[in-house]
């Protein structure tokens, strides 16, 4: 399949951004004075609306950025409500402190929720964190300190010094205050290293770890977000309508959010808030006919699961895209430039000790043993080759090394250090980077995000940096795109570098998947069959490349059919066949060996008359 | 013992239904790997269809239940139509589409039957057996029979005729099923029109045991659910074992725990996932990668 040449996208100059600023201003204006045109009731009406708002954006990070499937927010949003009620009316603690107690509690569940997530994903995830909801509205309705099903009531307004909060006209603004705070917030998670992390996991879970994200603790930190937001959002409810009672955190209450969510356009915050708002109006407009306006929302989150995956915040580029298309005007393809070599660094020590120590290592599905005790050393500085016939088991070794696979018996030990099984992250922080037989890109991140998610070595554990230290998120996330950059340029991917990979042609994709993986810094790289589909001419660059990064100072082991680069680019060769070794040395030592001739050629071969050249 | 007993059957033939539900998911499941969220609605649909044929149109439960049948296949082919252009493309966006149905379905029911409920006379009026001292409703022996029989059709369709056989190459191997030119889409299409079927069918025989409600679906799609993933998602035989369980575990949560029994059964089935996300009978691992 050919792939048209890819569009430089129009820069991103100052005048978008003022547009922008702009349209930031007047929005804040409006929402400032909104409350001056609003009878009582419509002032109601839009405090709950925010309050959707914010569930909604709790929503989006797990679900639009995390892709954790999370139908559980509205037993956060129940639980942060439920707290607050229950603190304030039988524990008869204050508000602000029943509030600060609440959301931490729904912080807890939501650790307890996102559990499930460290061994399902997807529809496995979908139901269980389903069914934890209706597990917290089962108890909330038989419990007695939840007031049962009557619900409770007597939850006093909260105060602040100067403002009283009896007004639904200045309890808007404590929530507009909410509101643009947890905004702002996710924006800000979703703009730099933790963002971009959830991201690229929700592209691609293995790829991510194989780059070294911390997909346990990403998936978890999602869940944990989710509940902050619809903890937050519980409070503010709690404090606005000063009742609570289970049927507000129902299933169906879940199902317009997750409607509101997906109409909006889940990958997009911004979109969430659309959504929540749209959908509240819509509802708001049909409260005396709630079943039409559940068909209609609900065929709506079909037609837009089917024909506008992004939803309304991915409208304006589709409708860009379209007008482009239609004018036929394309600009000017982008092209790749030129790898730039990097500098020699010392030479490899002849005697260095091996980097990667594979040892006896079998790994069995179940009757298949696709590895059989292979072992393998491979010296610092050095290109290895693994070649060997379909199916001999050289990307399952390669697997095993970089943490994909446990191996059923074996070690391996990597930088000296025994590194059986652990996880693919990991390695990947210990110095162990790889490329994917089929390409596994981040399809919805850019070239660039692509390289600074490899880049990113911070760990996610830290993110309580965006609570407290959020400068020096801001500079270090500064000082990534700069050697993004670099990278971007050495691989003469620069024109590509807004682009989303999926729409370049497939040697870019090729080039674009061995940047990401040096971009890691790794002490060994592993290429799984780098030149598959690349023309001669791309085969001859990557050679170049290849040898570059390892004269960078990079071990290299490279799974390739193509026989011609193997030759010329490798020191040695190791050669699998059934899973096993069969042999290693040079390339030219393998080449004459019998057994690879046999396992390449097949036994009967050897009885065939030799052809001589006359 | 005589309680314990008396549980175990009073949970078997919920249990079946549950098996019934289960089995819906699983086909759906194992030819194209998605769960229809939308399923328990589905249920609910033909519950009420099937009751309001034999209660209102005052036809006979056997010609009332085919009926109900007939049209909720037609639903579930409705929802594989419109949600083909994902089909092992995106399958979170199939899983929110089909959601999006359930939302649909769900405010159709009360739009059409209400938000209150109805009870359904048994149409097996004999009084219960005693078999040593425990009493048996004829109404569950006659479940039980509905539900081995289904199960026993289904298998020989899937094993013995050309259509199945072409749906669990699909299963096994989408990509090979088109390359020796089985219609792939139309496999996808006769799953979900059987778990329409099934929804229906398990919809028409809970009628009389349970109060047919807006709600009901949705209980029985996730015990249904949670039967399918202890029993093995996509595996038949799991699903019946698995229905089963839950339909007995129900009972004794129901017996020890009563409002609580729901919460109860929701933690069982989450702490099982954890522990063991193939189920009993599971052989394909969760993310199909």
């Amino acid at each position: 399949m050919s792939t048209p040449p890819a569009a430089v996208p129009r820069t991103t100059g100052t005048p978008r951004m003022r547009t922008r600023i702009a349209i930031l201003a007047a929005a804040a204006i409006a929402a400032w004075l909104l409350p001056y045109g609003l009878d009582s009731y419509a002032i109601h009406v839009v405090d709950v609306i925010l309050i959707f708002a914010i569930l909604a954006v709790g929503l989006g990070l797990a679900m639009g950025i995390a892709g954790q499937v999370n139908l559980a927010q509205v037993a956060f949003f129940g639980v942060g409500a439920y707290a607050t009620a229950i603190l304030t009316t039988r524990a008869g603690l204050g508000f602000w402190v029943s509030a600060v107690l609440a959301v931490l509690a729904t912080m807890a569940i939501g650790l307890v929720v996102g559990t499930p997530a460290l061994r399902v994903q997807s529809h496995y995830l979908g139901i269980v964190t389903l069914g934890l909801a209706l597990a917290f509205t089962s108890w909330v309705t038989n419990a007695e300190v939840s007031g049962g099903a009557e619900g409770l009531p007597g939850i006093p307004v909260p105060t602040l010094p100067g403002i009283d909060l009896t007004s639904e006209y200045l309890y808007y603004y404590l929530e507009l205050f909410a509101f643009v705070v947890a905004l702002g917030f996710g924006e800000f998670i979703v703009r730099t290293s933790l963002g971009r992390r959830m991201r690229a996991m929700r592209d691609d879970a293995l790829a991510a770890g194989a780059l070294g994200a911390e997909v346990p603790i990403l998936r978890m930190t999602a869940f944990l977000l989710a509940s902050v937001y619809g903890g937050v959002a519980g409070v503010l409810y709690a404090g606005l309508i000063q009742y609570v009672a289970p049927e507000s955190f129902s299933i169906a209450t879940m199902f317009l959010l997750l409607a509101m969510v997906i109409i909006g356009g889940r990958q997009s915050l911004v979109g969430c808030v659309v959504g929540a708002v749209s959908l509240a109006l819509v509802r708001e407009a049909l409260v005396d006919h709630p079943t039409i306006a559940q068909i209609a929302y609900g065929s709506v989150v079909v037609l837009v699961v089917v024909f506008a995956p992004t939803g309304l915040a991915g409208l304006p580029s589709r409708i860009r895209d379209a007008v482009a298309r239609r004018r036929g005007r394309r600009g000017v393809p982008a092209r790749m430039t030129p790898f730039v070599p990097y500098e020699m660094s010392a030479a490899a020590d002849p005697d260095a000790p091996a980097i990667l120590r594979v040892q006896g290592v079998t790994k069995q599905f179940r009757g298949l043993k696709a590895l059989d005790d292979v072992s393998l050393d491979v010296p610092a500085g050095e290109i290895r080759g693994v070649v060997g016939p379909n199916g001999s088991g050289k990307t399952t070794l390669f697997n095993v090394i970089s943490g994909l696979y446990r191996p059923t018996s074996g070690r391996v030990e990597f930088r000296g250090r025994d590194m059986t099984a652990h996880a693919p992250y990991r390695l990947a922080r210990a110095g162990m980077s790889r490329t994917f037989q089929n390409l596994r890109l981040f399809g919805a991140l850019t070239v660039q995000e692509n390289i600074l998610v490899a880049i990113d070595r911070s760990h996610t554990a830290e993110s309580w940096r965006y609570l407290l230290r959020p400068i020096s998120v801001l500079r270090r996330d500064r000082d990534l795109h700069r050697r993004a950059r670099e990278v971007i340029d050495r691989f003469g991917l620069t024109e590509f570098a807004e682009l989303a990979p999926g729409a370049l042609p497939y040697g870019t994709q090729r080039r674009v998947e061995i940047a990401r993986a040096v971009a890691a810094a790794p002490a060994l790289l592993l290429l799984d069959e780098p030149a598959a589909g690349l023309n001669g001419e791309e085969v001859r660059q990557l050679s170049e490349i290849v040898r570059s990064i390892r004269d960078s100072g990079v071990t290299v082991i490279v799974i390739e059919h193509n026989m011609g680069l193997v030759m010329s680019l490798c020191e040695r060769v190791t050669v699998l066949a059934g899973g096993r070794v069969i042999a290693e040395g040079t390339p030219a030592q393998v080449a004459r060996t019998p057994a690879v001739i046999e396992a390449y050629l097949g036994d009967s071969m050897g009885d065939l008359p030799e052809v001589s050249a006359t | 013992m005589q309680v314990f007993l008396q549980t175990i059957i009073g949970g078997v033939s919920l249990g079946a239904v549950y098996a019934l539900v289960a089995l819906g998911f699983s086909l759906v499941y194992r030819t194209m790997g998605l769960v229809n969220f939308a399923h328990g609605n589905v249920v609910t649909v033909g519950a009420y269809l099937a009751s309001t044929l034999y209660l209102t149109s005052e036809l006979p439960f056997a010609l009332a239940m085919p009926i109900a049948i007939v049209l909720t296949g037609a639903i579930g082919l409705v929802i594989e139509r419109v949600l083909r252009p994902l089909e092992n493309r995106d399958f979170d966006l199939m899983l929110i589409g089909t959601i999006g149905f359930g939302i649909v379905l769900d405010a159709l029911v009360i739009a059409i039957w209400g938000a209150t409920g109805r009870a359904v006379p048994s149409p097996v009026p004999s009084p219960p057996l005693d078999v040593f001292g425990l009493r048996i409703r004829t109404y569950d022996l006659v479940v039980l029979a509905i539900a081995a029989a289904a199960t026993i059709l289904l298998v020989l369709f899937l094993s013995r005729t050309k259509r199945g056989a072409a749906m669990q190459a699909v299963a096994m191997d989408h990509e090979a099923a088109t390359a020796i030119g089985i219609h792939v889409g139309r496999s996808n299409a006769i799953a979900f029109m059987i778990g329409g079927g099934l929804a229906a069918l398990a919809g028409g025989l809970v009628g009389p045991l349970l109060y047919v409600s807006p709600a009901l679906g949705g209980a029985l799609g996730i015990k249904g659910f949670a039967a399918a993933i202890l029993g093995g998602f996509g595996s038949i035989p799991g699903a019946i074992v698995g229905g089963l369980a839950i339909g007995i575990l129900d009972a004794f949560t129901a017996g020890h725990f009563q409002g609580y029994s729901e919460l109860v059964t929701f933690v069982v089935f989450t702490v099982i996932i954890m522990i063991r996300p193939t189920g009993v009978f599971g052989e394909r691992t969760v993310n199909r990668a």
